[in-house]
């Protein structure tokens, strides 16, 4: 995909870290926190949503993650780092007050002329909804812009929920029919248990007209997709947005590779139509 | 731009010139083998050379090169081009070059390449020996050889010397070389016509045709077969004069407060390279030999043939010679594949 935002155009220079401070650092659930930041020098962070930064601590390295705010929110970007290596662990010892080093933002993100005035699905599941909470959070400031606006959320269990108090928001906007799964539910909850396509059976009113983001684990996107083909969305109108090792974040490192393109310059946000023959794709 | 002739003594009182001003790295002997390497006497300087263990990107694209300084009071970007004269390049390497040239300008620029190269002044020689696995007549024949200041050729008196660029002219100044004749120029393109024909391996297939049975080729048993002996060492990317993948690591220095983020030449043929990390464990996106040998071979002469205008081999055969299992020669492998 192309893109003709300030960060393609003008050719920022990406090789050098910026300082950002944390405003706020919250753990969401036992190993993911969720960290709310501005950049030291006072300049706005500007990208769009669906873009990566790679976030790091020197000493320790660097990791992509996808920015999980909007750009519609002035003062402050957020992300949110999940327990996993030698340097998100040491991300997340980070509290409010310190920094940490950005480079970006990187990438290519969601398509946002072609979801405006579209009926919009976005289909989340586990972590996949950190980097789709940037759109999702776009749409619910612009919402004029947008036609129908549904969102699927499935996590593996109710603890395992991300972003508690955007869920509480959502189970009751006006902005959008937003409706979630566990795979495994306990004696509280009283919502809908199974993978995350038993919610399409319930909503029999998406049209094949509805441009599609699908993002979560690799097992998800194969099983998502057969139930938009039940719908006769074309694959055209879904787009995925993928995860692999990102080193240097500007498509020279290589590992990032899925055939010829790179995750890191021509994703992390593909159209599924130009990515579902690769078979390292997903 | 002009011809010059050069005798075997004006050669080496020039490469002395040269080295009274700033660093000459070209091919010098080592063992059974040549490298490239600063000169520290222009005798050691070795044109008769067949190729290198290592190619020559490693005087601005250095195996481990470090990308920035930090310690408690900030960070700061470690590059410093120092500016050097790269002498005796053969003519695949400076095709190599100029493709790394173009990957490393393009999307966003990687200025730790780009300042280095800037600084680095390239004068190419002619092959006067050749490789037992070399095949550049061959390969890439659409990729001109460019991006170098001046070439030097053996002729049988002397040496013809083509001044390309500004830098190359620069390198000559206060020399009084005569310009060569129309015989020694005739001589010089003789040389390097037949340096292509006399290759001892050859593609019989071309570029385009190659492409398109690669990529039809995905689920094609040969990957599998041909892999099998693989030992995942990433010996015929570390030895590849056009691989430029990397890995990115920090490290402290001993204070524990500074320390530096420093890239080092990667390798997609070993096993962790396309790996990572996940809850529990680790996914790898190409687990198998068999998925790796067809994404180095994808990669050489089907994924950047369109940036490049031609595959991203030049057919230098070093990954034929350095891989243990003899598996990664690129024309045992096509000639296999398009038979197929």
């Amino acid at each position: 995909m192309t893109c003709s935002c300030a960060t393609h155009t003008e050719k920022k220079d990406v090789g050098m870290p910026q300082e950002a401070l944390v405003l706020e650092a919250k753990m969401m659930t036992a190993t993911e926190k969720h960290f709310t930041l501005k950049l030291r020098d006072g300049s706005k962070f500007e990208y769009e949503p669906g873009q990566i930064v790679e976030a790091g601590l020197f000493g320790y390295g660097e990791i992509p993650l996808g920015l999980s705010s909007s750009p519609t929110q002035e003062d402050s970007f957020e992300l949110v780092v999940r327990k996993v290596g030698k340097v998100s662990s040491a991300l997340l010892k980070l509290e409010k007050g310190d920094s940490m080093y950005i480079r970006g933002p990187l990438g290519h993100g969601f398509p946002m002329e072609e979801l405006r005035n579209s009926d919009v699905l976005i289909v989340a599941g586990g972590i996949g909804l950190c980097p789709t909470r940037s759109l999702i959070r776009y749409i619910c400031d612009r919402r004029e812009e947008f036609k129908k606006f549904t969102l699927f959320f499935g996590a593996r269990s109710p603890k395992e929920q991300l972003f508690t108090d955007d869920l509480a928001n959502w189970r009751c906007s006006m902005d959008v029919t937003y409706d979630e799964t566990v795979d495994k539910g306990d004696d509280s909850w009283k919502g809908n248990v199974g993978v995350i396509t038993t919610l399409f059976a319930k909503h029999p009113d998406l049209s094949p007209e509805t441009k599609v983001i699908v993002c979560g684990p690799p097992i998800m996107y194969k099983f998502v997709i057969r139930e938009l083909d039940k719908i006769g969305i074309p694959h055209e109108n879904v787009f995925v947005d993928l995860e692999r090792r990102m080193k240097c974040g500007m498509g020279k490192c290589g590992h990032c590779q899925i055939n010829d393109k790179y995750t890191c310059k021509d994703g992390p946000v593909f159209r599924f139509s130009e990515i579902e023959n690769l078979p390292e794709a997903i | 731009m002009p011809t010059y002739h050069l005798s075997e003594t004006e050669l080496s009182s020039w490469v002395n010139a040269i080295m009274a001003t700033q660093p000459v790295i070209g091919p010098v002997a080592k063992k059974s083998r040549f490298v490239f390497d600063r000169l520290e006497d222009s005798a050691d300087l070795r044109l008769d050379y067949d190729t290198t263990i290592l190619p020559p990107k490693k005087a601005f694209f250095p195996p481990k090169q470090d990308l920035l300084h930090f310690d408690a009071s900030g960070v700061r970007g470690a590059i410093k081009p120092e500016s050097k004269v790269l002498f005796g390049v053969h003519p695949y390497d400076i095709k190599a070059i100029h493709m790394l040239d173009v990957l490393f300008a393009e999307g966003h620029p990687d200025h730790a390449y780009l300042a280095n190269r800037e600084a680095t002044t390239i004068i190419g020689s002619s092959v006067q020996n050749h490789y037992q696995h070399a095949f550049f007549g061959t390969a890439s024949p659409s990729v001109p050889v460019q991006g170098h200041d001046a070439f030097l050729t053996k002729i049988p008196d002397g040496y013809t010397l083509d001044i390309l660029s500004e830098k190359g002219r620069k390198l000559i100044e206060g020399q009084n070389f005569k310009p060569a004749s129309a015989e020694q120029t005739a001589a010089s393109e003789k040389v390097n016509e037949d340096a292509k024909a006399n290759c001892p391996e050859k593609l019989t297939y071309t570029s385009e045709e190659i492409k398109a049975k690669l990529k039809a080729s995905w689920d094609s048993p040969l990957w599998e077969e041909a892999s099998q002996d693989c030992f995942s060492c990433g010996s015929c990317n570390t030895t590849c004069s056009t691989c430029y993948c990397f890995d990115v690591q920090d490290t402290w220095n001993i204070d524990q407060k500074s320390g530096k983020r420093y890239r080092r030449w990667d390798a997609c043929m070993t096993t962790e390279f396309a790996e990572v990390s996940v809850q529990g464990g680790t996914e790898n996106f190409r687990e198998t030999k068999a998925a790796r040998y067809r994404h180095r071979m994808m990669r050489k002469a089907a994924y950047l043939n369109d940036k490049l205008g031609g595959p991203a081999c030049v057919g230098c055969g070093r990954c034929s010679g350095a891989c243990t299992a003899d598996i990664a020669n690129p024309v045992n492998f096509i000639d296999k594949l398009m038979k197929s």
